[in-house]
């Protein structure tokens, strides 16, 4: 059908799109890899295209660098790309809100506060070789998402400006109760800072192992939603009337979005921006049907902030800024240009 | 107004809704035919829009039976209930920029497999729906950048999209312009006549309900006050009782169908009538006939005084006034002259009262007692004022006796007045 053919269409091209930059992105960095080389690289891991080239015959200083610094990186800024760009769209649509983003109803303040405790009071302790932190930071994302909803549900129906407000307050006092344990580890501070600024810089494929069939697969799942999320988009008496579940499509998406925004917040901290402008540029380019604005937005938040990262890891070489100065410092300009080009507008 | 079919498809038992243990909706039974045109009348917060949610399962928890073709609406999920019951609601704001064809496209949803996309079926029943609602020709513009009308129009693309056989207006046309108003009725009726949906509509305005739909209910807190044809339910009383506000209810000499006007009452107060009787002035009675009474009796009503009025005949102006007024009259049987007993409780009004008002009633052989009770008046000491506005020897036909009489009451007492400003100057 029309929207199939087009969802296939502009997925093609943003996949195209990936690819090279996910060859261009390998080739930049301290080490200089020439872009043949570090294509080839790329190619010889590649199940099925192996075949096609011999890696013995590039430098193993290069073949290290790409594939067991470079790539696990490159795919852990495309994941945590489509989970913020795919979660702010789930929220946005939730809220009939453009000003929602995925961290809205406290993921990132809990995250943020889980992350502190783990790095401030290091237990070294680390489960399955994830660290601490991370841990820490999932508990922190999730045990809020699940505290603001149980909030805002009342016989079986859920608020969202009592979801919206008691996120917001909730966020508020545990970014207190961040800053409080700060205060107790003032020799720590830096750690805590950069974490919350957001980063990369601990990607590793076990990590990657780990993360990507969970986001993927919340990821996928919600797609099956998005004929509803347009629907719910025009209010839920409506939506129960044009026949939606409203109730329990809501519960759904928002344990989808939250679960999708608290992996991404556990393992990259805050990145700010690309879960809240990916889907308007995204709406300004595709339209508002969600079942073509949610795939393109995932992926185009994964092209996003692989751009990002490659920039702040790459602008003041060889020492790294945070991605998340990056994809806000980058990523809002050219929004507001979009924003004031585009003749498709916001309502 | 296609005759229904006999067939129920809705039937409501026992109906009641809470909100925070404050009562909608109380208890409320009632029946809908196939192919019916029913519309729900009643007062702000008389539980019209509850209803309507609770029919559509918009609000689930209520007591009671609702069944609609049979199946008890409680095993319904809400693709079931969406595919039997459209509404159209009064407003719609989406959250996004959606285009004309993907609000109605909205409407199949209750068709659609999760897992599926659109079918080729279902893009007919859109181009199809659009086609009827006349919103074709814009299918592509944002929803949001449409005229009221031409949104409203959108909204019942969508409902009709959905294909089911019950359609629920919920004040569809409270905000638009006269000429989307009628141009939705005409819709609305061509779908039940042509179409064979049975719709259920809740109106803001009575004219426009009482114009288009077979069946009334009247909705008084949140209980039925009446039910029937619009015939046996929009009547003086039960529009009063229902909406407190007093109305005329009229024909229209066009499409012999009934009419409502408001009775704009706003000079009357209770205090203005301590202040009459004060004055000493609080009676009033007013010879009829004719209709030249009519502006008289409803402009001392208002100003507070007590009015009577008589004698006229039953076909008269002045008594369908009189009795919209719901002020003592007294009557004689159509096209006969004025008996003996008439006069006499004509007289009895007179006796009660502090002053007697002649309008410019026009005087034959049959009402000339009307004039001798004036004399009456006179003779007993009652202040008696002569509206002469229009000549009398106009509007003598009598050959002469009505003029000799008239002129004689004014020289004997009877004062004149030229105005009604002057009548209430001089009433004082």
């Amino acid at each position: 059908m029309r929207t199939t053919g087009r969802i296939i269409q502009y997925v093609v091209i943003l996949i195209a799109i990936i690819v090279v930059m996910v060859i261009v992105a390998a080739s930049i960095g301290p080490a200089g890899i020439s872009i043949k080389d570090t294509a080839g690289i790329i190619v010889s891991y590649v199940p099925g295209l192996n075949m096609l080239v011999d890696r013995h015959v590039f430098d193993p200083g290069d073949i290290v660098v790409i594939s067991q610094i470079r790539l696990p990186r490159i795919f852990m800024a495309i994941m945590v790309g489509i989970a913020l760009a795919g979660a702010g769209v789930i929220f946005q649509g939730l809220f009939r809100n453009p000003m929602a983003d995925p961290f809205v109803i406290g993921v990132s303040a809990g995250g943020a506060f889980g992350a502190a405790i783990g790095l401030l009071f290091n237990f070294g302790i680390s489960v399955l070789d994830i660290s601490f932190t991370t841990i820490f930071a999932l508990a922190g994302a999730l045990g809020t998402t699940f505290l603001v909803y149980s909030i805002s549900i009342t016989r079986g129906k859920v608020s969202v400006i009592t979801l919206l407000l008691s996120g917001i307050a909730l966020s508020s006092m545990l970014s207190a109760m961040t800053s409080f344990a700060m205060i107790f580890r003032v020799n720590d501070l830096d750690r805590v800072v950069f974490w919350l600024m957001g980063g990369l810089t601990a990607a590793s494929w076990y990590k990657l192992a780990i993360i990507t069939p969970f986001i993927l697969v919340l990821v996928v799942t919600g797609s099956f939603y998005m004929r509803d999320l347009n629907i719910i988009s025009l209010g839920d008496e409506r939506a129960t009337q044009l026949g939606v579940r409203t109730d329990q499509v809501k519960k759904i998406l928002l344990v989808l979005a939250s679960f999708i925004a608290a992996l991404a917040v556990s393992v990259s901290g805050i990145i700010g921006f690309v879960g809240l402008i990916t889907p308007h540029i995204l709406r300004l380019i595709v339209g508002p049907d969600h079942k073509i604005l949610y795939p393109t937005a995932a992926i185009s938040g994964g092209i996003l902030l692989l751009a990002s990262d490659t920039i702040a890891r790459t602008i003041l070489m060889p020492r790294e800024i945070p991605v998340g100065i990056i994809t806000s410092i980058v990523g809002v300009p050219f929004f507001l240009y979009l924003l004031k080009k585009s003749k498709r507008q916001l309502p | 107004m296609k005759k229904p079919t006999g067939r129920k498809i809705l039937t409501v038992r026992n109906l009641s809704y809470s909100y925070n243990q404050h009562p909608v909706l109380d208890d409320m039974s009632f029946d809908i035919e196939e192919g019916s045109f029913t519309s729900i009348l009643g007062p702000n917060g008389a539980g019209k829009s509850t209803l309507i949610n609770v029919l559509s399962k918009v609000l689930h928890d209520f007591e009671g039976r609702i069944t609609i073709q049979g199946n008890d609406i409680t095993g319904l999920d809400s693709g079931q209930m969406a595919r039997m019951v459209a509404v159209v609601p009064q407003y719609t704001v989406p959250g996004f920029a959606f285009t004309v064809e993907e609000m109605v496209i909205m409407g199949r949803f209750s068709h659609f497999s999760r897992f599926k996309s659109i079918g080729n079926r279902d893009l007919e029943i859109v181009h199809e729906v659009m086609e009827k609602t006349s919103v074709a020709g814009f299918a592509d513009r944002r929803f949001d950048e449409l005229s009221g009308g031409e949104k409203q129009r959108v909204v019942i693309a969508q409902a009709l999209a959905q294909d089911s056989p019950l359609l629920l207006l919920d004040e569809p046309t409270s905000h638009l312009d006269i000429n989307f108003q009628i141009e939705f009725i005409n819709l609305f009726l061509k779908l039940n006549r042509e179409e064979n949906k049975t719709i259920i509509g809740v109106f803001h305005d009575i004219n426009l309900a009482i114009q288009n739909s077979g069946r009334i209910i009247l909705l008084k807190e949140g209980r039925i006050f009446a039910s029937g044809s619009t015939g046996e339910i929009i009547n003086r009383q039960n529009l009063r009782s229902v909406f407190h506000s007093d109305v005329f209810v009229g024909k229209n000499p066009i499409t012999g169908k009934l009419y409502i006007s408001p009775v704009f009452d706003t000079s009357y107060s209770p205090a203005l009538q301590g202040d009459r009787k004060k004055k000493g002035v609080s009676r009033i009675h007013v010879i009829g006939g004719g209709g030249a009474a009519s502006p008289i009796i409803s402009l001392l009503s208002r100003h507070g005084y007590r009015v009577s009025c008589g004698v006229v005949n039953t076909f008269d102006t002045d008594l369908a006034t009189a009795q919209m007024l719901e002020i003592p009259y007294v009557t004689e049987a159509p096209f006969s002259p004025v008996s003996d007993d008439s006069r006499d409780k004509n007289l009895k009004f007179i006796r009660s009262s502090d002053v007697v008002i002649l309008p410019p009633v026009e005087f034959g052989h049959g009402n000339f007692s009307n004039l001798l009770s004036v004399k009456d008046a006179l003779e007993l000491g009652k202040k008696v004022m002569i509206m002469d506005a229009k000549d009398i020897e106009s509007r003598d036909h009598t050959g002469g006796k009505a003029t000799e009489l008239y002129k004689k009451l004014k020289e004997t007492g009877a004062i004149t007045v030229n105005s009604s400003g002057e009548l209430l100057d001089k009433l004082g």
